[in-house]
C-alpha cells in the first residue's frame, strides 16, 4: 500500500514546473489572448523536445512510454501556469485513444508524429458540442453513432466560437468521416477517453486552484487594510483554509483516478466522475473566493487573476460539469 | 502508487476478520452509558487483549505486536466494517499509555501498563474545563503540595466533557501547579485516582439523550506527587505529544462514513425518493466525499508511513470529515422529511434512531477536539503563513 508518486514522478513534475514557469509565464498567457492562433510552434516544439508531449507514447513509437499516474502531476502543474497548448487533449486523451482504437496503420503514421512533436491532436467526445484548439489540429479524433474516426485536417472545418478563456479556443467543426476515417472502436473506447478528459481535466484544474490560492495567500499578506494585513482577519483566514482544504483533497480524487485509469481497476469510470465533480466544485470556490479576497484590483483586466480564472471557469464546464458527474454517479449509486 | 495489501497485510486482516466474526457480538451491547452496558463493554475490551487485539499498536515490550500504521489502519477498517462494540479504554491505550511509556519512569510503566493492556483499569482525560476548551492553556485547577515533605497535591477545580468519567478508574488530567508562571508553562501532568475522596463525578446529558460525558468536580483531592508524569510544571509539552498520539486515530472511520451513505441510498428508496433529482445529487456528492475521505486516509497514513511529520495538517482532516459526517446527517434528515421528527418508538418511523441520533452527534463533531473554527485558524496560520489577528489580552 503506497499512495504516494516515486522519486521520478515527482522529479518530472519539477522538472515541468521550471519548464512552465520560463516558457508560460503570466506575460506569455497574456500574450495568447491576442494573438491569431492563440498557439506557438516553438512552444509545443520545446515541449515535445522535453517529452511532455510523448509521455504516453509506446516507446517503439519514439515516446516515454509512461502512463496516466506519471502525467497526472504534470497536469497539475500545466493547470498551474495555466499553459495555453492541448496536452490535455493530445497527450492525455487522443493519444491513449488512438492507442486503445486506432488501427496499426494510424497509430504508424500519428504516434511517431506526436511525440515528435509534429502533429497535434484534439478530440470531440460524448457529445461535447465543441472542440479544443480544431483550428491547429492536425487530426481530430471523434465518435460519430457509436463509431470512432481519426479525421485529418483536410477532411474537418473548424468555425471559431469566442468564450471566455482568450488562451483556451474553441471551435464548432464540421467532419467528412468515411470509412478511410473509421478507427477499430465505438462507444466503449470514446467513453474510456471520456474518463481520461473528466481526470485529466481534474488534475489541469486542481493546479489552476492552487495558484489561485498561492496568488490570494500572497495578496493578503501584502494587501494593508486598517494598519495591518488583510489576511490577519479571520473571515478573510477562514476564506483561504477552506480554499485549501477542497483543493488538496480534490488532488487525492485525481491522483486516485489516474491511478484507477493506468491500473483499469472496475471503479475506474467512478473515479474520474468523483475526481472531476470534486475538482470542479474546488474549483468553483477557490475562483470565488480568490477573487473575493483580491478585492476591487482582482476585478481588472490589468491583474493577471483573471488569466487563472477564466482558464478555472472554462475547466469547470468540460469534460462534465460537477452535477453531470455526480448524475452518472448517482445512476450507479441507485440502480 | 500501489493500493494494494502485501501478502502479510492480506493475512493479517483474514486473521482479524475471521476472529472477529466469531466473537464480535451479535446483539449490540447495551449503551455504555449504563453501569450494565459499561460493564459489559469492559468485559470486551478484556476479550480483545486476551486475544492480542486490545493495542496492536503498542511495543512488544508492553504486550503489544508493534504493529505499523497500516497494519493498525487494517484492523481499524475490519473493526469498523464488522461494527465491534464501541472501545471504552481507547484514550488509556491511544493517549494514556502511550504518554507513560515516553514520559514515564520504569516504576509508573509497571503500574499503570498492564492495568490499561488489560482493561482493569479504565481512564478518562481531565483536560477540558468550564473555561478552559479552545483555550486549553487557560486551565484553573490547582495542584499544590501539601504534607511534610510535599509529598503529595492537593487539587481543586472542575473538569468537563469527560468521557467515560462516570465509571473510569483513572484520569490523565492537566493541572496548574504554578501560578505565577506564564500559562504554558505552570502546568502538570498528573494521573488521578478516580476513588480517591473529594472527587464527585455527574453525568452531563446530551442533546441526543446519551449521558456518555460527565464533569468532574475535585474538592481537596490527594494525589501522590509520584504520580506526576514528566517533569513538574512541564505539562504542556507532555500533553502536547500527548495529543499528538491521537492523529492515529480515528483510522478506520471512512468505513462507518461509507456505510453510512450505503444505508442513505436504501433510505432514499424506502421513501421513494429516489427519482428526485435534487436527493441524487446530494447522495451523489456525499458518496464523493467520502470516496475522497478514503483516499485521503490513504495518502496521509504513507506520508506518516514513510515518516513525514503529520502536524498542523492533522486539522485539515479533522475539518473535513466532521463537516462531511455533518452533512451526512443533514441530508439523512432531509430525505426522512416529516418521518425525521419521529423517534424510533413511533409506530410510523420508517428508520432506526441512527439518524436523528446521529444527526445531533455529528453536531458536536464540529465542536470536539478542536472546533471547525479553530482548524480554520491553525490551518490558515500555519500552513499557508498568515499573519495572527490581533488579540485582546
Amino acid at each position: 500500500m503506497n499512495f504516494d508518486f516515486s522519486e521520478d514522478q515527482y522529479a518530472l513534475r519539477d522538472a515541468a514546473r521550471d519548464f512552465f514557469a520560463g516558457e508560460s509565464s503570466p506575460g506569455y498567457v497574456r500574450s495568447t489572448w491576442e494573438s491569431e492562433t492563440a498557439r506557438s510552434p516553438e512552444l509545443w516544439r520545446k515541449l515535445a523536445e522535453t517529452g511532455f508531449v510523448g509521455l504516453t507514447v509506446p516507446e517503439e513509437h519514439g515516446g516515454l512510454g509512461l502512463d496516466e499516474v506519471d502525467l497526472v502531476l504534470l497536469l497539475e502543474e500545466a493547470g498551474y501556469a495555466a499553459l495555453p497548448e492541448p496536452l490535455l487533449e493530445t497527450t492525455a486523451i487522443g493519444v491513449p485513444l488512438l492507442r486503445e482504437a486506432g488501427t496499426e496503420a494510424q497509430q504508424k503514421k500519428w504516434l511517431p508524429k506526436v511525440a515528435g512533436g509534429e502533429a497535434v491532436l484534439t478530440v470531440q467526445l460524448v457529445d461535447a458540442p465543441f472542440v479544443v484548439d480544431a483550428h491547429i489540429a492536425d487530426l481530430l479524433l471523434l465518435e460519430r453513432a457509436g463509431q470512432l474516426h481519426a479525421v485529418p485536417a483536410a477532411r474537418f472545418s473548424a468555425t471559431l466560437q469566442p468564450s471566455m478563456d482568450g488562451a483556451r479556443r474553441l471551435f464548432s467543426v464540421a467532419a467528412e468521416t468515411g470509412d478511410d476515417t473509421r478507427m477499430t472502436g465505438g462507444a466503449p473506447e470514446a467513453a474510456r477517453a471520456y474518463d481520461r478528459g473528466a481526470a485529466g481535466a481534474a488534475a489541469l484544474l486542481n493546479g489552476v486552484s492552487q495558484r489561485l490560492l498561492d496568488l490570494s495567500v500572497a495578496y493578503v499578506k501584502d494587501r494593508q487594510q486598517f494598519g495591518r494585513p488583510v489576511g490577519s482577519f479571520q473571515a478573510v483566514k477562514h476564506k483561504l483554509a477552506e480554499t485549501l482544504l477542497v483543493t488538496e483533497t480534490a488532488k487525492a480524487a485525481a491522483w486516485y483516478a489516474a491511478y484507477a485509469i493506468a491500473t483499469d481497476a472496475p471503479d475506474r469510470s467512478a473515479a474520474a466522475s468523483i475526481a472531476k465533480s470534486y475538482a470542479s466544485d474546488a474549483q468553483n470556490k477557490a475562483n470565488a473566493e480568490s477573487l473575493q479576497v483580491h478585492g476591487g484590483i482582482g476585478f481588472t483586466w490589468e491583474h493577471d487573476l483573471h488569466l487563472w480564472l477564466k482558464r478555472g471557469k472554462a475547466l469547470e464546464q468540460a469534460y462534465g460539469s460537477a452535477t453531470a458527474h455526480r448524475a452518472r454517479l448517482a445512476e450507479r449509486l441507485f440502480a | 502508487m500501489d493500493l494494494d495489501l502485501s501478502a502479510e497485510q492480506e493475512a493479517f486482516r483474514d486473521e482479524v476478520r475471521a476472529w472477529l466474526a466469531a466473537n464480535v457480538p451479535v446483539e449490540p451491547l447495551p449503551p455504555s452509558s449504563t453501569a450494565e452496558g459499561f460493564a459489559a463493554h469492559r468485559e470486551w475490551e478484556r476479550r480483545l487483549s486476551e486475544a492480542g487485539y486490545a493495542a496492536i499498536s503498542w511495543p512488544k515490550v508492553y504486550g503489544g505486536r508493534d504493529a505499523d500504521l497500516l497494519t493498525a489502519a487494517i484492523f481499524a477498517e475490519e473493526y469498523a466494517r464488522a461494527s465491534g462494540p464501541a472501545r471504552v479504554n481507547l484514550l488509556a491505550l491511544g493517549l494514556a499509555g502511550p504518554t507513560i511509556m515516553a514520559f514515564g519512569t520504569d516504576e509508573q510503566k509497571r503500574r499503570w501498563l498492564p492495568g490499561i493492556l488489560s482493561a482493569d483499569a479504565i481512564w478518562c482525560q481531565g483536560f477540558s474545563e468550564p473555561d478552559a476548551g479552545s483555550d486549553l492553556a487557560a486551565l484553573r485547577t490547582s495542584a499544590v503540595r501539601e504534607g511534610e515533605s510535599g509529598d503529595f497535591y492537593l487539587v481543586n477545580g472542575q473538569k468537563i466533557w469527560t468521557s467515560v468519567g462516570r465509571f473510569a478508574d483513572w484520569m490523565f488530567a492537566l493541572v496548574r501547579t504554578d501560578r505565577e508562571a506564564p500559562k504554558h508553562k505552570g502546568i502538570t501532568f498528573l494521573m488521578i485516582d478516580m476513588r480517591s475522596p473529594g472527587i464527585e463525578v455527574r453525568p452531563i446529558v446530551q442533546i441526543n439523550g446519551d449521558a456518555g460525558f460527565a464533569e468532574v468536580f475535585l474538592t481537596d483531592v490527594r494525589a501522590p506527587v509520584a504520580n506526576v508524569v514528566g517533569a513538574e510544571h512541564d505539562g504542556w509539552r507532555v500533553a502536547m505529544t500527548t495529543l499528538g498520539f491521537e492523529r492515529g486515530a480515528g483510522l478506520g472511520a471512512h468505513v462507518r462514513f461509507s456505510a453510512d451513505v450505503a444505508e442513505l441510498v436504501g433510505l432514499v428508496k424506502a421513501i421513494g425518493l429516489e427519482d428526485d433529482p435534487l436527493i441524487r445529487d446530494q447522495v451523489a456528492r456525499l458518496y464523493t466525499e467520502t470516496e475522497v475521505f478514503k483516499h485521503n486516509v490513504y495518502r496521509t497514513l504513507t506520508a506518516m508511513a514513510k515518516g513525514r511529520a503529520i502536524g498542523p495538517e492533522a486539522s485539515l482532516n479533522k475539518l473535513y470529515w466532521s463537516e462531511m459526517e455533518a452533512r451526512i446527517y443533514e441530508t439523512g434528515m432531509g430525505a426522512l422529511g416529516p418521518y425525521g421528527e419521529l423517534t424510533h418508538k413511533a409506530d410510523a418511523a420508517v428508520a432506526s434512531d441512527h439518524w436523528t441520533h446521529q444527526y445531533w452527534y455529528s453536531r458536536a463533531s464540529l465542536i470536539y477536539a478542536g472546533t471547525s473554527e479553530i482548524q480554520k485558524n491553525i490551518i490558515s496560520e500555519r500552513v499557508l503563513g498568515l499573519p495572527k489577528e490581533g488579540r485582546f489580552s
